[in-house]
């Protein structure tokens, strides 16, 4: 842990949110030492939780005014180490601003301010006939503020489009303390670039967004889930290019690998899958209730023609839920064979995911460890789980090689390092791996037009200048 | 030595050509110095990095055919990239492509269709756009209620920056958050941050059936409830437009609604959306429907005067109403009107003689900026600057778009936008 703030910030910072809201007891700063990726712990100088717009902009001009950095936080759900305390920062919070402002059902538009839990906006939308497409698998726990800093996807992205498409417009703090709105639905400005674009998925490295406008969509009418089961995951691959090659629009496409399904069925979380299957493949569709049967069928007909074992249907929502419990639940499961797991995720062209998979089991098997795999395959976006033991210092420098091979294979197949992760503290060092030193200078010219003195989340994204090789 | 013939000498011969009398630049408000048409990226560089040490301002444009609304005041060359042609890759199986930036969507969509595929855009005069223009302006069309925007089918490109360096942004998968979204702030700059050189997209499948819908009335003020209904309506139709005077006859208005998806899906959703809005739509005959959209989708974007009204879609029938009331009743000065319904944007397309254009820009920003939403310029003669007709941005995104306008194009070359 970093120096304490000065007594006369603390005191500046709780006039300005009130003093039950600005923390500096270590035990109570414990919580905020990681986020949900746990390998890297740091304890915050202090952190602050404001309840509105101007609080956020004074203390943030607070802090920016005696150089102090600030560490945007949201649910603290991230995977990238996002949210992690460095270069003695304070970590601002947003859980005291859940509050959703306007449902506007004619216009289609919420507007919101960035602590509201995800689903907590498809449960307020719902009764309206809408809800809120990216469903990251946080979506539970996560924050829509934390979404628009990650840009988060989800598994119906693969119809639906990530976070970006549903962001319109933004009420952002940015450096010292400065307020701005970017775009906004129904005002398209000559000249104006998109900003609400490049503020989205910028990792809290540019400020923070404390009003988000999103568009909603019309609840579909039904829904269909499949579940294939198959001996081979080369057959799971060929079935989910058969599938979206007829021209079907799935809107989901989920794949489990073996290691993934004998741990979910070993744990209380049992789906009901085969423990020999070598790949589980969930497919979802909905829309009109009129055509779902029919793609359906083709759906399943692809299955069966791929060499699927078994192909189960579901209706009704507990036989959906039963479908997908075992995707669902691979994390919490693969929690209870090992006492550490990376979740890695990198995205690579969808017909390269048989030849990619085949390698991951390679650079498991030569490093010694357990590699489990949870991917989005209709859109290439894998997860490979690496269960580890962080006591074991051998083991855990195994990890590291491994994800560094397994993130430029992925590279290499014309994929890149992150999905939908983000790239936090976690990828900085692979972002040389998918940008020149060129790209990286004008990402690092762009945040420096709107954080110039680097006072938001230090050490994230950009790699140091010396790591980035000419 | 004059400046151009220093541009000749890092271009290979024919790359550079005089083209003082053709009048094709009208619009920019000055004669080019020269029409530059390079064939790669490096030559791309090699005239950038010329202009920005000469200080000479470069503007970059696609097919050239769609005059915008942006003028030059100082000397500049013009960089066309219609000589880059060509798909470089295609896995239809990935649903991506990448092309080069010349490359027209009607030479595209003969690729594409080979494999049951599309990009599902729908700007005015879509077929001779090309790729590299169409990012760059940003334009999607009313299919962006059915697929989203253009934004979000660019996966990647290839920019040549303002002073020459190439960047490569984005890459070429569906779901990418390495780096900042670079990406963004390019797609509908209009050429001030870059050149773009080559795209890469998503693809999606062709619709089993698309099936064309149609309601008319004497005046668009009568569809309104309708267009408003439909587009609040439990299903989703793809697009939704509502236009004026309506083709094939320029006569009353039309709304316009397209359904994709399987035969039996579209029929539901018909019978969805009359039931939600009260009406009873016309099936445009499948034989009749290409001509029908293309007419939807040109509709006003050629008249001499292009203006751009957003509001939020509930808006629409006030932003209509004053539209009406500049029009009169008919005749000469009757604006050609062109609605997005789900966007809330509205095109008015109108002649730019016996109209008192400059009055009726100012008339229709005022109720666009009355209702929270703004007005654009799109098109203008070369006679009529209509300079002020536009929303302008705000103070904040001024300042943002300008720092970054600096990052990209240090010389400020790019339109001699921030000299």
């Amino acid at each position: 842990m970093t120096q304490p703030l000065p007594t006369s910030l603390v005191r500046a910072l709780s006039d300005a949110v009130g003093p039950s809201h600005v923390i500096t007891d270590p035990n109570r700063l414990l919580v905020y030492e990681s986020d949900g990726l746990t390998a890297y712990r740091l304890r915050p100088r202090a952190v602050v939780l404001p309840a509105t717009t101007e609080e956020v902009a004074e203390v943030v001009r607070l802090l920016h005014a005696e150089e102090v950095p600030v560490v945007p936080r949201g649910a603290g759900t991230g995977l990238s180490g996002g949210a992690l305390s460095l270069g003695g920062g304070v970590i601002v919070g947003t859980a005291r601003m859940s509050r959703i402002l306007d449902i506007d059902v004619e216009n289609r538009l919420a507007r919101v301010q960035p602590g509201v839990i995800n689903a907590r906006l498809t449960e307020a939308a719902r009764p309206h006939g809408l809800y809120y497409a990216p469903d990251p698998s946080s979506q539970s726990t996560c924050t829509l503020g934390g979404n628009v800093a990650e840009n988060s996807g989800g598994p119906h992205c693969l119809k639906y489009g990530v976070t970006s498409r549903y962001v319109t417009g933004l009420r952002v703090v940015l450096a010292g303390g400065r307020l701005a709105w970017l775009g906004g639905a129904g005002r398209e400005v000559d000249g104006a670039l998109d900003l609400t674009g490049l503020f989205v998925g910028s990792e809290g490295c540019f400020g923070i967004a404390t009003e988000i406008e999103l568009r909603l969509l019309p609840v579909a009418q039904g829904v269909r889930t499949l579940l294939g089961i198959f001996d081979t995951m080369e057959a799971a691959g060929h079935a989910v290019t058969a599938i979206i090659g007829s021209g079907l629009m799935p809107a989901a496409v989920e794949i489990v690998d073996a290691a993934t399904i004998r741990a979910v069925e070993a744990s209380v979380f049992a789906a009901g899958y085969p423990p020999d299957a070598a790949a589980a493949l969930v497919i979802e569709f909905d829309g009109t209730e009129a055509g779902l049967d029919a793609d359906a069928d083709r759906a399943e007909a692809c299955c069966r023609a791929a060499g699927a074992r078994d192909v189960r249907r579901a209706q009704e929502e507990a036989q959906r839920a039963a479908l997908w419990k075992g995707r669902k639940k691979a994390f919490g499961a693969m929690g209870r064979i090992a006492p550490d797991l990376l979740v890695q995720d990198a995205t690579v062209p969808r017909t390269k995911l048989p030849e990619v998979l085949a390698h991951i089991t390679e650079i498991g098997a030569r490093y010694d460890l357990e590699i489990a795999n949870v991917f989005h395959a209709g859109d290439g976006n894998l997860h490979p789980n690496i269960l580890f033991d962080r006591q074991d210092a051998d083991e855990l420098a195994r990890v590291e090689s491994a994800s560094r091979e397994i993130m430029r294979l992925c590279v290499d197949a014309g994929g890149t390092i992150t999905g939908e992760h983000g790239v936090g503290i976690d990828k900085r060092g692979y972002m040389t791996l998918v940008h020149g030193p060129d790209e990286l200078a004008t990402m690092a010219a762009v945040k420096a037009v709107l954080d110039p003195r680097g006072l938001f989340n230090p050490g994230k994204m950009l790699p140091d200048p010396e790591e980035v090789a000419v | 030595m004059t400046l151009t013939a220093s541009l000749t000498r890092v271009m290979p011969p024919g790359a550079v050509a005089a083209d003082r009398e053709s009048g094709a630049w009208a619009w920019l408000g000055a004669v080019p110095e020269a029409v530059v048409r390079p064939r790669s990226t490096a030559e791309v560089a090699s005239v950038l990095s010329w202009a920005s040490a000469q200080g000479m301002g470069v503007v970059p444009v696609g097919s050239g055919r769609h005059a915008l609304a942006d003028r030059v005041d100082a000397p500049f060359v013009v960089l066309s990239t219609e000589r880059m042609t060509g798909i470089q890759a295609y896995e239809p199986a990935d649903l991506t492509f990448t092309a080069l930036a010349g490359t027209t969507l009607r030479e595209l969509d003969g690729v594409l269709a080979a494999h049951a595929q599309w990009i599902p855009v729908d700007p005015p005069r879509r077929p001779e756009r090309t790729l590299g223009g169409l990012a760059a302006a940003g334009l999607s069309g009313p299919l962006w209620m059915g697929y989203g925007e253009i934004r979000n089918h660019v996966l990647g490109m290839t920019l040549v920056r303002g002073d020459g360096q190439v960047l490569r942004l984005g890459g070429g998968v569906v779901k990418n958050v390495a780096g900042f979204d670079l990406l963004k702030p390019v797609v509908g700059s209009r050429g001030t941050l870059g050149v773009v050189t080559s795209v890469c997209m998503r693809t999606f499948p062709v619709p089993a059936t698309d099936r064309v819908l149609a309601l008319r009335a004497e005046r668009t003020s009568a569809l309104v409830p309708a267009a408003r209904a439909v587009c609040t309506a439990p299903v989703l139709p793809v697009s939704v437009v509502l236009l004026a005077p309506a083709p094939p006859r320029a006569a009353g208005a039309a709304l316009v609604v397209r359904l994709h998806g399987a035969a039996d899906t579209v029929a539901a959703d018909q019978a969805s959306l009359e039931e939600h809005a009260g009406v009873s739509f016309d099936r445009v005959e499948p034989t009749r429907a290409d001509a029908l959209l293309a007419a939807v989708r040109d509709h006003g974007a050629q008249a001499p005067v292009v203006l751009r009204m957003s509001v939020l879609p509930s808006r629409l029938s006030e932003a209509l109403a004053a539209i009406e009331a500049v029009g009169g009743p008919g005749g000469e000065g009757t604006p050609l009107v062109h609605v997005d319904a789900y966007a809330g944007r509205v095109r008015v397309g109108l002649p730019a003689k016996g109209t008192d254009v400059a009055g009726i820009a100012a008339s229709l920003r005022a109720t666009a900026e009355t209702l929270g939403g703004a007005l654009g310029v799109e098109r203008r003669p070369a006679g009529l600057p209509l300079d002020g007709a536009a929303t302008a941005p705000s103070d904040d995104e001024r300042a943002l778009g300008l720092g970054l306008r600096r990052v990209f194009d240090p010389e400020g070359v790019l339109w001699h936008r921030h000299r």
